[in-house]
């Protein structure tokens, strides 16, 4: 599946290839820096704290997709799934307080776990069934969809409690609104696990070479499953977040996000081959894509231009992220 | 070092389009935000459109956003246009129920709001432009039991499920046939995204479950478009019907040529005229009604080349 890295194969040693995260992480950082003073300088709403909040408000959702979306892809694997688990996670919400009245605070709880079984399923389907995880996370994608709309032949479910759309609406302190405290602690908690935890070590290894990380007794299989459903469980909070954030809950809904998220990932310097990836680099690619959106809007240019500019730095990047790490 | 290459190659890309936004930022003080649900429909592509030319000619600054389908991108497109300190808002809905969360975010910012095609239930604009459908589809189903002499087996290609469009035709196409009690619903499939290709795929499948079907109706043009080629590939003995909805071009284009039968014409740029008039009345403080429904109109061979040329 991913092919050894160069040291493992001279020196038939477990390497951790991603241990100079630093320097990965600072580059999309200049980026993201340029970025803002080209809009500062163009856009007089640009730079205010008020419109710095909102995007951290727009990228909430895309920002927890992309952790878990972080994990996978360290492991050398890619997670399809994550726009319709995300609907399916928020229609199994809205069903469960709507059609049973159980308490949205357990229908929230309902939701998370609804996405980790959905990740545990993708994870079952790479390391029991074999097939490859883009053929896996294509099926669950299909398949949540599908289970999406059967949950309520189609209709969204509108309106929820004021406490809980208050999660995205108020901003505490006039600064923090809930959701974007949970994103927030979630890339910590994230941060530390995968730089300073044996487990999150174990992710790094499995990704540069899957055979060196399982002769040296790490749990393959079990890791992997579980990473799946880490990143299922995320989609699932990113589908409450999302309904907070409409007040809505929607089938639709998610739809394309696993291409922004790989994206974003990709951006902050992860490699699609596995064991090169930093949360540190995944919220700057998320940040990344989120200003360059809102700094486009801003500046009124035309849809079909900001397409073009959006997929223009989508390659340029990863263009670039490419060429660098073969000098490297 | 790559990096920061990359960081400037993608910096000078967006001081490129900045180039672009600003140069259509020399006009008159009025700034309107549009919010298109998704500008891949021709049907919201022409409101974009004619609400773009006449702002044009009235030297009002139009700022246009797509959020592609997905409310959430929407959510967040409206809230930028509300950072910009737009005057009024024209908001055309994106997903399956229009979401009301946008509207109370511009009426906290004291922006009045003009609601199209699509109204959100709990918050609703402050004034609401669409074709009246039902009204549209119960004529579309009297022009339908008329031709056939009142009898007849029907297919329906739906559009998405729950969508105020898909629900109000079906209404007004079924209330049509109350009245013509020989001609009966035998089939009905929902598609995803209102496209031809599945309008051809679901009513081929129709066809080889029922071969007597002698009615479609598209709830889109691209849907009855999609049916008619199925038709015509299925060689099938009789005559069969096919109505759409809509009259965008390809649909107006199909029913001159005899492709389709007919189709039901939205009035796309009135509405366009009629959202920019409203958002100016608004900003003045004038009052606008709240609901301001437009009759579409019956399109035949007879009438469509017409609609081609000048679309209403």
């Amino acid at each position: 599946m991913v092919a050894p890295s160069e040291q493992d194969q001279a020196t038939g040693r477990l390497t951790i290839p991603s241990f100079n995260w630093g320097l990965g992480f600072f580059g999309p950082l200049v980026g993201l820096v340029l970025l803002c003073i080209v809009f500062s300088f163009t856009s007089e709403y640009f730079f205010t704290t008020r419109n710095a909040l909102n995007i951290l408000d727009q990228v909430t959702v895309l920002g927890i997709l992309a952790i878990g979306m972080t994990a996978v892809i360290i492991t050398g694997g890619i997670d399809l799934s994550v726009g319709s688990v995300l609907a399916f996670s928020m229609m199994m919400m809205g069903w469960l307080s709507r059609e049973f009245g159980v308490p949205l605070e357990i229908a929230m709880l309902c939701a998370i776990l609804t996405g980790a079984a959905c990740g545990a399923v993708s994870g079952l389907l790479i390391t029991v069934a074999r097939l490859p995880p883009f053929i896996a996370t294509l099926a669950m994608m299909t398949v949540a969809r599908g289970l999406a709309n059967i949950l309520t032949d189609g209709r969204q479910i509108v309106g929820y409690p004021s406490w809980f759309t208050s999660f995205a609406t108020v901003r505490h302190f006039d600064f923090l609104s809930v959701t974007v405290g949970v994103f927030i602690v979630s890339v910590i908690l994230a941060f530390i696990y995968l730089r300073y935890r044996p487990g999150g070590r174990n992710l790094y290894a499995i990704g540069g070479s899957p055979e060196v990380a399982r002769l040296s007794g790490i749990a393959v299989k079990k890791v992997t499953v579980g990473v799946y459903a880490m990143c299922g469980a995320l989609s699932g909070l990113a589908g409450i977040a999302l309904a907070a954030r409409l007040n809505s809950s929607q089938p639709s809904a998610g739809l394309t996000y696993e291409l922004d998220t790989i994206a974003a990932v990709v951006i902050g310097g992860a490699s699609l081959a596995g064991g090169v990836g930093s949360i540190a680099g995944t919220v700057v690619g998320v940040l990344i894509i989120g200003v360059l959106s809102n700094g486009l809007n801003l500046l009124a240019v035309s849809p079909f231009i900001q397409m073009v500019v959006i997929g223009c730095v989508i390659a340029l990047a990863v263009t670039f992220d490419t060429l660098g790490r073969r000098n490297r | 070092m790559n990096r920061v290459f990359l960081t400037t190659t993608s910096a000078i890309a967006v001081a490129g389009a900045a180039l672009l936004g600003t140069a259509a930022q020399a006009q008159d003080d009025l700034t309107i935000g549009l919010a298109v649900a998704n500008l891949q429909a021709d049907f919201f592509n022409q409101i974009k459109q004619s609400v773009e030319a006449a702002g044009e000619e009235q030297g009002i600054e139009i700022i246009t956003v797509d959020a592609a389908g997905d409310a959430a991108t929407q959510v967040s497109q409206i809230q930028d246009l509300i950072t910009r300190e737009i005057d009024a808002l024209i908001y055309i809905p994106a997903g399956a129920t229009a979401a009301g969360v946008p509207v109370e975010a511009a009426r906290a910012a004291g922006i009045p709001v003009v609601a199209v095609d699509r109204n959100p239930p709990d918050v609703p604009g402050d004034t609401f432009i669409a074709t009246n459908s039902v009204a549209a589809a119960q004529e579309l189903g009297d022009w339908v039991c008329e031709q056939t002499g009142g009898t007849g087996r029907v297919g329906v290609v739906q559009g998405q499920l729950g969508t105020t469009p898909e629900i109000d035709r079906d209404t007004g196409f079924r209330a049509a046939l109350d009245d013509c009690p020989g001609i009966e619903i035998v089939a009905q499939q929902a598609s995803n995204m209102w496209m031809q290709d599945e309008g051809f795929a679901i009513a081929q499948d129709m066809l080889l479950r029922d071969p007597e079907i002698t009615i479609f109706f598209g709830r889109a043009d691209a849907l009855a478009l999609g049916a008619a080629q199925a038709v015509q590939v299925a060689n099938l003995d009789h005559d069969v019907l096919v109505v759409g909805f809509d009259g965008d071009f390809a649909g107006l284009e199909a029913v001159r040529d005899g492709v389709l039968d007919a189709t039901m014409t939205q009035r796309t740029q009135g509405m366009g005229r009629m959202a920019l008039e409203s958002a100016i009345a608004l900003i003045n403080g004038e009052d606008v009604p709240a609901e301001q429904l437009q009759p579409a109109t019956l399109t035949t061979s007879e009438n469509a080349a017409g609609f081609l040329e000048n679309h209403p």
